[in-house]
């Protein structure tokens, strides 16, 4: 088996195994990177930019500028489709409430036509009833 | 000092960043791994320790829970910056966004000898690598020099778990370096 296993890999040499061992070492070395390390001291005015910050989150002209964000522009305009949208609807149906509405009114006009209610104004009609009087 | 925080005192304030604000910055740049990102951090930080100072109670130690709120805005930003990376790959499939990517220069914390900031900017490239929690008690532990028991108390876990955490973060740094070699 060992023969075997020669035949076939027979380049696990010395060199590899130095290879292999140099590898490890240089992972060592990252890995020990960070020993000794001092802490990052933080930037010169740090403090004043802290307190303009603060002070110009508490502002209250910068209170309302969650208004401008892009989520709250969106949400908007699809509110407002969505209105339009109920408009349109609710348009269409009164006008299929507003055929029925026609004939009943066509009915009326045939009916003036026939006893010739429209001839002349209104006002003349009115007129003639108060003379009829 | 908390007791002047509480009432909202300036001079407090002022105590408490000066006495704080590297350990924050520091913490924050090993996690963020960007001097900007950890200056914003850091400015957040302050913020809600001077608002929720009242909600504050001594059980923990001040530091213990100044780090808590550093560890947790810090990975806020980190998963900020991935959902924004996802977001305009997105846009790329789109064709909305035909911008190159714009690849993140290799970190190089300024606390680190000269002759060692080569190899700590190849460590620091596999430390991002790492699940969230195993990042924070690698961090806390080199960088802030935490033992592993403030580590815990930061973390909200035992020792045994902190230990556990450093081994498993020692080895997934080790297979991702020598995954980078190959």
């Amino acid at each position: 088996m060992n023969r075997v296993n020669r035949r076939f890999y027979p380049l696990l040499t010395s060199k590899q195994s130095y290879m292999s061992t140099n590898k490890q070492h240089r992972i060592d070395e990252i890995m020990d990177s960070l020993d000794g390390c001092t802490r990052a001291a933080a930037p010169d005015f740090f403090y004043t930019r802290l307190r303009a910050r603060m002070e110009n989150e508490a502002s209250p002209a910068t209170s309302g500028f969650w208004l401008l964000r892009p989520a709250f522009a969106f949400a908007s305009m699809a509110i407002i489709l969505l209105i339009n949208l109920l408009v349109v609807f609710s348009q269409s149906n009164n006008n299929t409430d507003d055929a029925v509405v026609a004939t009943e009114t066509d009915g009326f006009q045939s009916m003036a036509a026939e006893y010739r209610l429209n001839e002349g104004n209104s006002s003349i009609s009115y007129y003639n009833l108060n003379q009829d009087r | 000092m908390i007791e002047g925080l509480r009432k909202g005192d300036e001079a407090a304030f002022r105590y408490l960043v000066d006495t704080y604000q590297d350990r924050v910055y520091n913490t924050a740049m090993g996690i963020v791994q960007s001097a900007e990102d950890a200056e914003d951090v850091a400015q957040e930080v302050f913020i809600q320790v001077f608002r929720s100072i009242g909600a504050f109670k001594a059980e923990s130690k001040l530091s213990t829970w100044i780090y808590r709120i550093t560890t947790t805005r810090s990975l806020d930003l980190l998963r900020s910056r991935k959902s924004k990376k996802r977001f305009g790959f997105i846009q790329r499939l789109l064709g909305e966004n035909n911008e190159p990517v714009q690849e993140i220069p290799d970190f190089n914390h300024p606390g680190i000898q000269l002759d060692r900031k080569e190899n700590a900017a190849r460590l620091f490239k596999v430390i991002g690598k790492l699940p969230e929690n195993q990042k924070i008690a690698f961090t806390l532990h080199k960088l802030e020099d935490l033992s592993y028991q403030e580590v815990s108390d930061v973390m909200g876990t035992t020792v045994a778990a902190v230990e556990s955490l450093m081994h498993r973060a020692k080895q997934n740094l080790r297979k991702l370096l020598e995954n980078e070699n190959d």
